[in-house]
């Protein structure tokens, strides 16, 4: 239906509100009489705005005029009237369900009913008395002054026109010390151009690598953070407009280490003029270590997405059956621009099934995060699922192609995703907890290679679970399907490596820990690993300088430097052994490596004195 | 909305010095062009880059302003706005809505073009880039303004006179 359609379902009382109108535009608006059937602003209307409205349309904020008075609303009385009953505004994709979200904005049929009557009467004002008191929001930060503001570098430049642009700040944050984050407020710049922000933890600086100078920015729709440890913090940061910042719930903060970054990826719509993007990002801490370790469970069929040109109703599943007690805390459903209706459902072992969300009219450009109101108890058994449609057909406004084109799975605006993330947190003891988290880890990683053998993450993330718990046959399996689908990379050829080592088949680990390092000549692991592996090989000198590299990279690691000082007593360096190992003893004076080579020094030079 | 600011408000067409205009008496054998804007409204601002282009290409031929109908965007804030927007166009203000009722105008940005005579030949959308409120399409896939501009410009009929334009509701008008 378009705006024109609309519009004529009102043309019966036309000539009533014009004249209505009218008066309001002379401003005579405390003159005017109610309208018959008593709908007001002040009684009836205002309360929905304030709580509805005002978040984001006032100054400051993205909408693009307040609605903060009687004069603000009675001006745009019949596009709110259209915008509500088409339920385009306020934006809130879920459908209303069993399940409830924090921060709903969803208006009641009633409500839209009323706000509709009461522009059919010709807005009126109403009885000053029964106006409710204007919302009062927060200056600048909404949680308060951070702890820590965390500032782009460099600004992004925004055309007046064009296409939709995706763009990516990186943040260091150069802390003292390990610090524990309750909050993120996301402060993105000119709003009104920004459709939505979330952040991510880059502990290892890999999305350093995509900016062409350091400090400007990469341009990019999906981010992708590598990390080579399992990262407890599994917490999700997100800003869409008139959201309030998300606090973490009680027991819960993200942990942030000195050097770690901050990705902010962001999505632009041009506004018609030039805009400078000058993201800020605000950070809250606590200082209570965090308690609960939620995980982020990624359910996705990307590789099933070859939609056919014209196909209108193209269907995407994945499925996964949890392999302990969980609570579901939220829920992210992402899809591109041919997305239709998604839908998230957990059906319990008893065959019950509860829809989780139900989008039945998806548009990327009001994506979000929802928590739910209350964690949601999934039990032991119990199998999520997605299931997304898809519409690549003409009818789709929003596809990126025209005429359609076939579309494949892909990280591009110009392809699609089909992705489900659910921030759940395992129940009982630290420990339980704990071993929940592991389960949950193996179990997801056992699911995607399932869906694709060749998933290069789930194929390492197994091989290291399975090592960590001591089971390093089936670990040296998946650790060489990860080699094999990446060659040369450098954490999975040292993972390997390493894990050789630690199965005494030195020979071949030290092939793979040299493809590592050929590929990151400072990569400290690998070195490390070599120079132990060349050591139990009996090469002390080239275990030396393997080790010497070591230390170099990392000075402070007490166990490089005992193992260089019991390499160097071995090639008979004596003294320079002495001060390595003093040097590890120093850094960890418990060290029972350093110990040890200390002993066995001063051994082999008595021996010398004394042949 | 705020009285006292309606002090240019006169009943009649009038540039942005308050002083009365009618374009059409001044076309020199051109077709006429009224772009109607708000200062507020995203969509009508997302096609200023748009609106600037075609004005641009179609200088020698046509005669385009751009109108702000709503009367209490004053002089000061659509100078603000033009520059905002990096317009280069004729700006007039319609406080009663003479031209809007004359291009039988509904919502911004909505596009009229008339004869050198002033007759009105199209009125409607620029292009289908909007087909819903807050429904854009990637790129427009249709062009009316300036197939109804290739048609007034050699004195062809325009195959489609009106097309229903997708945008902010101007006050007042059903």
């Amino acid at each position: 239906m378009t705006a024109r359609e609309g519009a004529i379902t009102a043309l019966a009382i036309v000539s009533l509100v014009t004249a209505c109108l009218a008066g309001v535009e002379n401003g005579n608006t405390s003159t005017r009489e109610s309208a018959n059937d008593g709908v007001t602003f002040n009684r009836d209307i205002a309360p929905i705005v304030f709580r509805y409205c005002s978040p984001c349309h006032r100054p400051g904020e993205a909408a693009p005029f307040p609605l903060l008075s009687y004069e603000d609303t009675a001006k745009f009385a019949r596009q709110i009237a259209y915008m509500t009953e088409k339920r385009i505004m306020p934006p809130w994709l879920p459908a209303p369900g069993e399940l409830t979200f924090q921060g709903e904005m969803r208006l009641t049929e009633e409500q839209i009913a009323l706000i509709k009557r009461w522009a059919q009467a010709g807005a009126p004002r109403g009885n000053p008395a029964d106006l409710p008191a204007a919302p009062v929001f927060a200056r600048g930060w909404q949680l308060g002054k951070p702890d820590l503001i965390l500032r782009a570098r460099k600004p992004y430049l925004l055309s007046a026109a064009g296409t939709d642009k995706y763009w990516n700040f990186i943040f260091p944050t150069q802390l003292g010390g390990t610090r524990w984050v309750k909050a993120v407020e996301i402060r993105p710049g000119e709003r009104r151009v920004v459709h939505h922000a979330n952040v991510l933890v880059d502990r290892l600086h890999s999305s350093r690598k995509q900016e062409k100078q350091p400090g400007a920015g990469f341009p990019g729709m999906e981010l992708r953070i590598e990390s080579e440890t399992f990262d407890p913090d599994s917490h999700l940061f997100f800003w869409k407009p008139g959201s309030a910042p998300h606090e973490e719930p009680e027991g819960m903060a993200l942990r942030l280490d000195p050097g770690d970054d901050f990705v902010l990826n962001t999505h632009l719509q041009p506004s018609g003029k030039p805009e400078q993007i000058e993201p800020s990002i605000g950070l809250y801490f606590t200082g209570t270590p965090a308690a609960k370790f939620p995980m982020l469970l990624e359910l996705q069929n990307d590789k099933a997405l070859n939609i056919p040109a014209g196909t209108s109703d193209f269907v995407v599943t994945d499925d996964f059956t949890l392999p302990v007690d969980v609570d579901l805390i939220g829920i992210y459903p992402h899809a591109h621009y041919l997305g239709k209706e998604l839908r998230a459902t957990a059906t319990a072992p008893d065959g019950t099934a509860r829809t989780l969300i139900l989008i039945p009219r998806w548009d990327l450009n009001w994506q979000a995060v929802f928590y739910y109101t209350e964690p949601v108890f999934l039990a032991r058994g119990t199998t999520v699922s997605m299931r997304y449609v898809y519409d690549n057909s003409e009818a789709n406004v929003a596809n990126p192609f025209h005429p359609p084109q076939r579309v494949m799975g892909g990280n591009q605006a110009t392809n699609e995703m089909a992705h489900l993330w659910l921030q759940v947190l395992p129940r009982g003891t630290a420990q339980e907890q704990a071993a929940s988290l592991r389960s949950l880890q193996e179990a997801m990683a056992r699911h995607d290679i399932r869906r694709d053998a060749n998933d290069f993450a789930a194929q390492y993330n197994l091989g290291a679970i399975l090592q960590d718990r001591g089971e390093i046959g089936e670990a040296l399996g998946h650790y060489r399907a990860a080699v094999a689908i990446r060659p040369n990379d450098a954490v999975a050829n040292n993972a390997l490596g390493g894990a050789l080592l630690a199965s005494g088949n030195f020979a071949e680990a030290v092939g793979l820990l040299r493809t590592a390092l050929k590929t990151q000549p400072d990569y400290f692991p690998a070195h490390y690993n070599l120079g132990n592996a060349l050591a139990s090989m009996g090469d002390f000198a080239a275990a030396v300088k393997e080790f010497r590299a070591a230390v170099m990279l990392n000075p402070g690691d007490s166990m490089a430097e005992a193992n260089l000082g019991g390499a160097l007593v071995e090639t008979g360096q004596f003294g320079a052994a002495e001060l390595h190992l003093e040097k590890a003893v120093k850094l960890d004076p418990q060290n029972p490596v350093a110990l040890d080579n200390l002993a066995e020094l001063r051994r082999r030079r008595a021996s010398a004195r004394n042949p | 909305m705020v009285p006292g600011q309606e002090n240019q408000a006169t009943g009649r067409v009038v540039d942005l010095n308050g002083h009365a205009v009618d374009p059409f008496q001044r076309t020199s054998g051109k077709v006429v062009v009224l772009v109607f804007v708000r200062t507020d409204c995203p969509i009508a601002n997302r096609y200023a880059p748009t609106i600037q282009e075609i004005s641009r290409k179609y200088r020698k031929s046509a005669e385009f302003y751009l109108v702000y109908p709503v009367r209490t965007e004053t002089s000061e804030r659509v100078k603000q706005h033009l520059k905002e927007y990096g317009y280069r166009l004729a700006a007039l203000r319609d406080p009663n809505y003479e031209l809007v009722r004359r291009a039988q105008t509904q919502v911004t940005p909505e596009a009229a073009v008339f004869s050198p005579g002033g007759k009105l030949l199209y009125h409607g959308r620029i292009n289908d880039w909007y087909t819903e409120f807050a429904r854009a399409k990637r790129e427009p896939t249709t062009q009316e303004l300036v197939d109804a501009l290739n048609a007034a410009t050699i004195g062809k009929p325009v195959a489609n006179a009106a097309v229903p334009a997708v945008g902010c509701f101007l006050p007042d008008r059903p």
